[in-house]
């Protein structure tokens, strides 16, 4: 089992000044702590527009901090918004392989389409297209890191026989990666033989049935690369306390707050009517910000990394269970947990939790087919 | 988190008056529906809304049109403008401005489900590739709106936003969730552009509908459910929502 922190960079309001470089700062701190504990992963988001929710719309930008003030913990680009509107495929190509080489060969490449109208509308692109083109960039990227030169006649963008620099170090390239939101994104990451980065939170049973079917198809995919990633991660909330009321109390705040915010995102499906975005949401009914938790004294949900330390060994074995490889996870929303029990919650977990869960080698994923 | 600011008491001059919340349901058979979104200006997007909501990013003003063929009240064609939000974490349409053209049509949504219903004329009109609707009230446009070049959907990609709308209840003024259920034959995407639009006649003053997003054409039957929950308008959701 891996584990990885994932930075939104959501931002309270009232949007003083200072603000977002508090937030920012924090989380370097942050993924530089967490390289120190031997967290495997430092996730940075791509969004734009989504005031409180995530203020992260360069995160290019941070993983280059984040490798440059980091040794050992792999940094994730997830994930890249492939749609020319946003961004263009070469320029995709050529930040991804400097950011590998800046890192030492340490970058995860994670890809998505986008799935709020606030970011879509904002950049004016056709919600019925963003699946076409992300399909187009995870087949040419690989190519563009490997190729030298490299041609390309495709139906979002065609270039002429060019050299896209630099190459990355990672060869053939960086492990590729699909955010997970909607039900039967996996398919397609596995049909591909991408990596499953989940982002939406789901129930045992649900993330069950999605690597279930995921490993069944990615046994017999048609891959994007001379290789396959074959990995599952799911997202989760971490907030560790040896005081389990403590905990839950603290915890919970931070994971209800991400929920609230998350809700009040405007949805593609709710403003554009098309087959291509299915979900509205990605915490639906049933999903774990939603569920009680039975059994629980403090009341969090099942599922969730949020109580002592035993709790978390417990609920990780679970995860573990069902065949998941990582878990992401927000150590923090809107500022709404102090930057020093921030600190402390991912020190006791490291201590405490995580030595569980490293009996065995782990590394970055990747096979060659 | 933003949360509306608009003066409730000042919102509550338009609402109308609920004698009961046992209500329902209706039926209402071959309805063409017209449903049309438009990005509005940011600045709008608290004061819009009282504060038991809160507004979503960026704000949107939905046009939803009936074009009925039987009712419990003989047809009638109906257009609300309502305001995208969000009730807790639930999404939702307040509305903020109701026309129908049938006196009685008017009268039962207003004191049965709530709607700010007012009289006036409604014409929905679907031709081949177009759809046009044209709104008045007191013979003055309140707006005008074409939709071109309809593209065919599944019946289920048509999204419907729960409706909630703020009315004088038995238990005081509160918002009233009003939740359709429609059981579609037929949807097609359509582009909307809007030719004429008043917000005054829609307790909209100053509102410009900039930016359209998409519309949808649907042919279906609706059923206007029993009234379920309300929620006071001065507090947020998690406080204010109330079973019926």
């Amino acid at each position: 089992m891996q584990f990885g922190i994932f930075f939104e960079m959501s931002t309270p309001r009232p949007f003083s000044p200072g603000i977002e470089r508090t937030v920012y700062h924090h989380a370097l701190e942050q993924a530089r702590l967490a390289d120190e504990l031997g967290f495997d992963w430092v996730w940075a988001v791509e969004h734009h527009f989504l005031e409180e929710y995530s203020h992260c719309s360069a995160p290019e930008v941070v993983l280059s901090a984040v490798a440059a003030q980091t040794r050992q913990i792999r940094v994730g680009h997830g994930a890249v918004v492939c749609v020319p509107e946003m961004n263009h495929p070469i320029r995709v190509a050529e930040r991804a392989a400097a950011l590998d080489i800046i890192s030492d060969g340490r970058l995860e490449f994670g890809t998505a389409r986008s799935s709020t109208w606030t970011e879509l509308g904002g950049f004016q692109v056709d919600p019925d297209d963003t699946k076409k083109t992300w399909d187009e960039y995870v087949r040419v990227l690989p190519r563009m890191w490997a190729d030298e030169p490299l041609s390309y006649e495709g139906t979002c963008f065609s270039m002429p026989e060019r050299n896209v620099l630099p190459k990355p170090v990672q060869k053939p390239h960086p492990p590729m990666w699909v955010t997970v939101t909607s039900p039967g994104t996996e398919l397609d990451a596995a049909e591909r033989g991408l990596g499953c980065l989940g982002v939406a939170a789901t129930s045992y049973a649900e993330q069950e049935r999605r690597t279930r079917e995921y490993h069944r198809v990615v046994q017999s995919c048609d891959p994007v690369s001379t290789v396959v990633n074959d990995q599952v991660t799911t997202l989760n909330f971490l907030y560790c306390h040896e005081d389990a009321a403590h905990a839950a109390a603290s915890g919970m705040r931070m994971v209800q707050l991400f929920g609230l915010s998350n809700s009040h995102l405007l949805w593609t499906r709710e403003a554009y009517p098309t087959r291509a975005y299915q979900s509205l949401g990605n915490l639906a009914p049933g999903g774990a910000a939603d569920r009680s938790g039975p059994g629980d004294p403090h009341g969090i949900p099942e599922g969730i990394g949020v109580g002592d330390p035993d709790r978390l060994v417990a609920v990780i074995r679970r995860w573990e269970s069902i065949g998941i490889t990582g878990i992401n996870f927000f150590v923090n929303a809107c500022e709404v947990i102090g930057q020093d029990d921030v600190l402390a919650s991912m020190r006791l977990f490291a201590n405490e939790v995580m030595p569980k869960f490293r009996t065995e080698a782990s590394g970055p994923g990747g096979t060659a087919c | 988190m933003l949360t509306g600011t608009a003066d409730v008491q000042a919102l509550a001059a338009g609402a109308p008056v609920m004698e009961t919340l046992d209500t329902g349901p209706a039926e209402l058979v071959d309805v063409d529906v017209l449903q049309a979104a438009f990005e509005i200006p940011y600045a709008s997007r608290e004061a819009l809304l009282p504060p038991g909501l809160h507004p979503t990013t960026p704000p949107l003003l939905i046009v939803l049109a009936w074009r009925v063929g039987q009712s419990p009240w003989g047809p009638f064609s109906m257009a609300q403008a309502r305001v995208s939000c969000r009730s807790g974490v639930r999404p939702r349409g307040f509305v903020a401005g109701c026309i129908v053209d049938r006196p009685d049509a008017a009268a039962a949504l207003a004191g049965g489900w709530g709607l700010p219903a007012v009289p006036g004329t409604v014409e929905l009109h679907r031709a081949y590739d177009r759809v046009e609707l044209a709104v008045s009230r007191d013979g003055a446009p309140a707006l005008e709106l074409v939709a071109v070049d309809p593209d065919p959907l599944d019946r289920g990609d048509a999204q419907f936003t729960v409706t909630t709308a703020l009315a004088q209840t038995p238990r005081g003024l509160r918002l009233v969730q009003i939740e359709p259920e429609y059981a579609l034959r037929r949807v097609e995407r359509v582009r909307p552009h809007v030719t004429a639009f008043d917000g005054a006649a829609w307790a909209l003053a100053g509102v410009v509908p900039r930016y359209p997003v998409a519309a949808t054409i649907s042919r279906g039957d609706v059923t206007l459910a029993p009234l379920r929950f309300l929620s006071r308008a001065d507090v947020n959701a998690f406080e204010g929502t109330e079973r019926i």
